[in-house]
């Protein structure tokens, strides 16, 4: 019958088809690597928002790091180990941003991470780098508690892993505050966003405007999901502040300046280092002329090294430019290198060395393009420079740098 | 006295604006039933229009006869959206069970809201919006109230436009097709009524004022991102129920209502006793507003002006 | 042959007279033996293609799916040679092949298309690839023209326990083992072509009619089955080795599959549209994170976590009933305002509850961070523990855990689905007016569904907030419920398994296409629309389910109507 045979041929094939398919695994993987090279690959990991509204400053983040990287590796700084770096996106998103960590915790490669952008989204990232072992180095998280833990009375340090090439907000809010009381100005309403980083800075703002004589007229607070602040703003008109604080960034920031001086209240507004970006005044258009914010650190191009960093960038050409937080990336990214120049040197792989590199980090010392880079024992930068900006014909002018004291 | 004022002004800004989305929910609903929950979305369409017409086609001018042509964009962004949408999202599902248009109108707005951010350049985040010297200049002073150029503007586009709509419905003949159609689709279908037309005409007509309101918005918040259908598409679709669902002049006089209430409640909650003025201000004005939404849907579904009534099952 | 004519117990004697293979039926099997010699040749000089084919008798993964597709053909072949009569009778074999063809063709020309443009023309392509797709080519030539042999309802047909049993046992190791290798394809590219292939298959498998037939054993084998489904996903994380990255996804998946079932109860079974359903997973997480031993919680008192939970739940179910109340008066799409209106509410609340505008209960935007890991007599979540040597990690634990919770809500849900207070739900849900007349409190089950609904979803929000060690108001924005109700629709309203399915398809595949993640809404805004136009009812439709959005097909009438007395028949056989 002519079946039966068919069906004894197709029996024979199938058996053969999967006994093929069984033992077809691949072995290739060890041919490409046999060209004898003893290079070990190191990881960077940066995690900033690189989408959504914040991912101006995310961008320069990575591409900051991706240049220190990159001059890193031109130098054979560590031999034998290159650098790579690695980018995710927290979007500026708590949620977004923890699976963002886990992913970069869980490639054995990465030893040093630089970021978040947001000391929101750092709440969140800190606790997997610790439980990872990997540093992890913002630069710009101004936030107290995410080094100095929840109660500002007895600072205890949460995260050994954690650093920050930046100063904290505790420093930033009451330089602006002394800033507006030297300009005479005792009369302003305060504004923030209701996050970590806006309430922080107000806070800090307030009690130092309130001891060196001032009054706040208005403490106000509005949603970021929110893009029209008439509310606030009439709220705040009446009470005649000569100049309004707002304690958040700049894509609020903006139309509400934009807003409040539509609305007839012209007095200048003044943010922290959030709102220090071109884009600001993209947002709060033309009548944004005298508007002031305060960033940390001396202005880039101000130091030679500063110059450099940013002829290097623009040389390296660079979709988008290094806005706010490019040199803080760039020192924090050099403070990872110059620790792994240690920790790797005797490194079986790069997560073993992932220990030795936090002990490293906090105990570098270097000047960077921010001025010099070193660490307290809670993990914050020791330097404590920082600058007053004003929107003078359209874009950010350094007004005022000056030591915290 | 110069401060209840003032959120008076503020209120009937913020109404206005309302009351010209809130039209196209209830000229949708008045037709086929359908809460078009993508409505917000062509407002948002409408705005993004305008602005890529001024920046791609008016070299970015900043003189007053180009408010014209950025109202013609952003009309014709919105509309074309609308009639798309309808065509081949609600179209196919006029006979599906209720649930189908809801989800299918879910997709479409995470769609539109999608499509923008990812293919306006720099959409993905805040954009400015442009400032047209005569309609965004210094505010107007009138004893104490401030009143600004771009809620002039508001308020003027509303009532031409509610003005357009009034003789449209009610002196034309597509427009009494309309009528006809709300009150009975299938008698009017008999009498040789093209009800595929008169539910395009309804989404287009929805989605002019809607394009309107993108332009208003624009101007006064100075800058517009892809999200800002989401919450006015609520905040307008809660002046539909409020004014009556399906009744016209209810959405502009439930717009209306809706902002002022919202501006007096911001700013009078902050006075309430008890330590409940910490449940006030601007915080918290947009729950009051959701609660008030609930409130009317559940007591008074017919809403302020009374709506056609309809079988909700 | 027509089935209908012969007696039913014919067995064998009637196979024979299958008609002799045809002309069609040999061109087939050449086109077979061709994609499998084809596909254990090389394909292409270049080695970074594809994942490398370039290699003779090794074949890379797309080409060992080529071989898979062969080997169906092959059985489906077989099926039509006679080989087995039983099988015959219930599978299409014809469609299938067809099916297979289309698909093994459609994958040649695809491949073909790539190695032309990667590697800059067809000169770097080997015979192999030519002999893969003349081979594919004869198989939709070859099955194109054979006659569709008509199949029986495989209602009307009882095999042997034993031989239920095995099929549901091999499909379950199907599974798991395609979900173990789809989850190590760390290649983008792979990933969507194992998709796609599997996508392919499981069109051919449809066309047979073997998922009607796997229905009908499923619903004979219903303990056993859910026992082999909950085997499978016990034994998933042992499948991985301790990854991290898997694993995690697989906590998440699982914690989104659990909200979708609290939320298909309100939906699925009473049809009440609910579009804040992620307020009650988020109340649930938020009392979990308040109670926590979290250093910035709000509330001081610590209680056990098990009363941590049921507080979570009834919190939870209390906002439940609140919102439920308005169903008194409000139905259809004013409800599901209503409900959105409600989860908006309840996210601001969450937002502002800060100190600044009310109490501080939670913290505001920042949330309540620094969550400690779950603890259990000494047992900690946060630690890595070997199990039959194979490390089971931090996410591992709550794996574990929330498999446990999900056990516990897909018993309660197919529990109450097939009781008194299911049957009201389903009343309700077709006929609410007719359901009241016939004596149905419709009001108490409604409100019932609410509360239900929202305790399930706060007992997984406990454990959420403690897996996601931090809670946050972006976590529950109405994008999240959006997501929830989609899983619903994509699976198949009012059934596990495709709510089951949906969550799967939904938080694994953004995950695991990176690359396309930043188009990830866009699609899914297109995926609900186009759902909704072509298959309303979802991909596991509950037969009742598809007769609503299909009032017309009166065959799918006859066949549900035939199904639920072959149904009640045996339960009441076997009770």
């Amino acid at each position: 019958m002519p079946q039966r045979s068919l069906i004894r041929a197709g029996g024979v094939l199938l058996a053969a088809s999967l006994a093929l398919t069984a033992c077809g695994s691949r072995d290739s993987g060890g041919g490409s690597n046999s060209g004898g090279t003893t290079t070990k690959t190191a990881k960077i990991g940066v995690i900033a928002p690189l989408s959504g509204d914040l991912s101006a400053l995310g961008k320069g983040i990575q591409h900051s790091v991706e240049l220190a990287v990159k001059q890193a590796n031109d130098s054979n700084a560590i031999p034998g180990w290159k650098l790579e770096v690695y980018a995710v996106d927290d979007e500026g998103k708590a949620e977004v941003g923890k699976n963002a960590a886990t992913k970069l915790a869980a490639d054995d490669a990465v030893v040093g991470v630089v970021g978040n952008l947001n000391s929101s989204v750092s709440q969140q990232t800190q606790p997997v780098f610790a439980a990872a072992k990997i540093t992890q180095i913002s630069p710009a998280n101004t936030n107290p508690t995410l080094t100095k833990g929840a109660d500002a009375a007895n600072p205890k340090r949460t995260y050994a892993t954690y650093f920050r090439t930046c100063t904290t907000d505790a420093i930033q809010g009451p330089f602006a505050a002394q800033y507006l009381l030297a300009n005479g100005m005792t009369k302003v309403a305060t504004i923030h966003d209701k996050k970590a980083y806006g309430q922080g800075l107000v806070d800090a703002f307030t009690a130092e405007f309130k001891k060196g004589g001032g009054t706040v007229t208005s403490a106000q607070t509005i949603n970021p999901d929110e893009s029209n602040y008439q509310a606030v703003v009439s709220a705040i008109s009446p009470t005649g502040p000569q100049a309004v604080y707002y304690g958040g960034e700049y894509p609020q920031a903006g139309p509400l300046s934009q807003q409040m001086k539509a609305a007839g209240l012209n007095v200048p507004l003044m943010g922290g280092d959030g709102i220090y970006d071109p884009k600001y005044v993209d947002l709060a258009g033309k009548t944004s002329e005298g508007d002031l914010s305060t960033s940390v650190g001396a202005p880039t191009d101000s130091t030679d090294a500063g110059k450099k960093f940013l002829a290097d960038y623009d040389a390296a050409k660079y979709a988008e430019p290094a806005a706010a937080y490019g040199g803080y990336s760039y020192d924090a990214a050099n403070a990872i290198i110059n620790a792994l120049k240690v920790s790797l040197k005797d490194a079986a792989n790069a997560k073993a060395a992932r220990d030795a590199t936090t002990t490293e980090v906090g105990k570098v010392s270097f000047d960077g393009v921010t001025g010099k880079v070193s660490f307290d024992e809670y993990g914050d930068a020791t330097s404590k420079v920082l600058t007053v900006y004003k929107v003078t014909g359209g874009k950010w002018v350094a007004a005022k740098t000056d030591t915290f004291k | 006295m110069d401060l209840f004022m003032q959120q008076l002004v503020n209120g009937v800004t913020l109404g206005s604006l309302y009351a010209l989305i809130a039209v196209g929910y209830t000229v949708v609903y008045g037709i086929v039933q359908l809460i078009n929950f993508a409505h917000g979305e062509v407002f948002m369409i409408g705005a993004f229009g305008a602005l890529g017409t001024w920046s791609y086609l008016l070299g970015e001018s900043t003189s007053i006869w180009v408010l014209p042509i950025m109202i013609i964009g952003a009309v014709a962004a919105s509309t074309g959206t609308a009639v798309i949408m309808e065509r081949f999202a609600y179209r196919p599902l006029r006979h599906a069970p209720r649930l189908a248009p809801l989800i299918t109108a879910i997709g479409v707005s995470v769609f539109l809201q999608e499509a923008v951010r990812l293919f306006y350049p720099g959409a993905k985040s805040k954009l400015p919006f442009p400032q047209i010297d005569v309609v965004t200049g210094p505010a107007f002073k009138l004893g104490g109230v401030v009143i600004q150029r771009a809620a002039l503007f508001t308020v003027i586009a509303l009532v031409i436009c509610a003005l357009l709509l009034w003789l449209f419905v009610n002196r034309t003949k597509l427009g009494r097709g309309m009528l006809a159609v709300s009150q009975d689709p299938d008698t009017a279908r008999l009498m040789g009524i093209n009800v595929d037309r008169i539910i395009v005409v309804a989404f287009a007509l929805g989605a002019i004022l809607a394009g309107v309101a993108g332009v208003a918005q624009g101007l006064q918040n100075s800058n517009i991102d892809f999200r800002i259908g989401f919450l006015a598409g609520l905040k307008a679709f809660t002046a539909a129920v409020l004014g009556g669902i399906g009744n016209i002049e209810g959405a502009v006089v439930g717009g209306l209502v809706l902002g002022v209430v919202e501006a007096l409640v911001t700013q009078y909650t902050q006075y309430l006793p008890f330590g409940l003025s910490a449940f006030g201000g601007s915080s918290w004005k947009d729950v009051w507003t959701f609660a008030l939404l609930i409130l009317v849907l559940v007591f008074r579904p017919q809403g302020l002006m009374g709506a056609r009534v309809v079988d909700r099952a | 042959m027509n089935t209908s004519t012969l007696p039913n117990g014919a067995r064998g004697t009637t196979a024979v007279t299958v008609s002799r293979p045809s002309m069609q039926w040999y061109l087939t099997l050449a086109g077979v033996v061709l994609l499998i010699v084809g596909s254990l040749l090389s394909w292409c000089y270049d080695e970074g293609v594809l994942g490398n084919v370039s290699l003779n008798v090794n074949p890379g993964p797309i080409q060992v799916f080529m071989i898979v597709i062969a080997v169906l053909t092959l059985f489906f072949l077989l099926l039509r040679g006679g080989l087995f009569p039983v099988l015959d009778r219930l599978l299409d074999s014809a469609r299938a092949l067809r099916a297979l063809g289309a698909t093994a063709t459609a994958f040649m020309v695809a491949v073909v298309i790539v190695i032309a443009l990667q590697t800059s023309g067809l000169a770097n392509a080997d015979p192999g690839v030519f002999v893969a797709l003349v081979g594919a080519a004869l198989i939709t030539w070859g099955s194109w023209s054979l006659a569709s042999d008509p199949t029986v309802d495989p209602v009307s047909v009882h095999m042997r326990g034993w031989v239920d049993i095995l099929v549901i046992v091999a499909l379950l190791a199907i599974v798991l083992f395609g979900a173990a290798y789809a989850l190590g394809q760390e290649d983008g590219t792979v990933f969507v072509l194992f998709l796609s292939v599997l996508g392919g298959v499981s069109l051919a498998l449809a066309r047979s009619g073997l998922f009607s037939w796997i229905r009908v054993i499923a619903q004979r084998h219903r303990q056993v089955l859910m026992l082999g489904a909950f085997a499978v996903a016990f034994l998933f994380p042992f499948t991985q080795n301790g990854s991290d990255a898997n694993m995690s996804i697989a906590t998440q998946v699982i914690i989104f599959a659990t909200t979708a079932l609290g939320l298909n109860i309100v939906v699925g079974l009473a049809g009440l549209l609910d579009l804040g359903y992620i307020a009650f997973l988020g109340a649930g997480a938020y009392v979990g994170a308040t109670l926590s031993y979290s250093a910035f919680a709000t509330i001081h008192w610590k209680p056990p976590f098990i009363v941590v939970m049921i507080i979570g739940a009834c919190v939870s179910a209390t906002l439940g009933l609140i919102i439920g109340t308005p169903t008194l008066r409000v139905s259809g799409d004013y409800l599901a305002i209503v409900t959105l209106a409600f989860g908006e509410i309840f996210r601001l609340a969450m937002f502002n509850l800060d100190g600044n505008n009310g109490p501080n209960l939670t913290r505001g935007p920042n949330g309540i961070p620094a969550i400690p890991d779950l603890e259990f007599f000494g047992f900690n979540f946060g630690d890595t523990h070997d199990i039959f040597g194979i490390p089971i990690n931090r996410f591992g634990n709550y794996y574990f855990f929330l498999l446990v919770v999900a056990a516990i809500i897909i018993l309660v849900f197919t529990r109450l689905n097939n009781s008194r207070i299911g049957r009201g739900w389903v009343a309700i849900r077709e006929d609410e007016k007719a359901a009241e007349a016939m004596g149905v409190n419709t009001f108490g089950l409604k409100l019932f569904a609410f509360a239900g609904g929202a305790f399930l979803a706060g007992l997984a929000g406990t454990v959420k907030a403690h897996q996601d060690v931090s809670v946050t108001p972006d976590q529950y924005v109405f994008l999240e419920s959006a997501f929830l109700l989609a899983a619903i629709v994509l699976g198949g309203m009012g059934t596990v398994a495709g709510v089951l399915i949906g969550a799967t398809i939904l938080k694994l595949l953004p995950e695991k296409l990176r690359f396309v993640s930043d188009y990830r809404l866009l699609i899914f805004g297109l995926l609900l629309v186009l759902i909704m136009r072509f298959r309303p009812e979802g991909l596991v439709a509950s037969h009742r389910r598809q007769l609503e959005f299909h009032e017309e097909d009166t065959e799918l009438a006859e066949h549900v109507e035939h199904a639920h007395l072959e149904a009640t028949a045996g339960s009441e056989g076997t009770a």
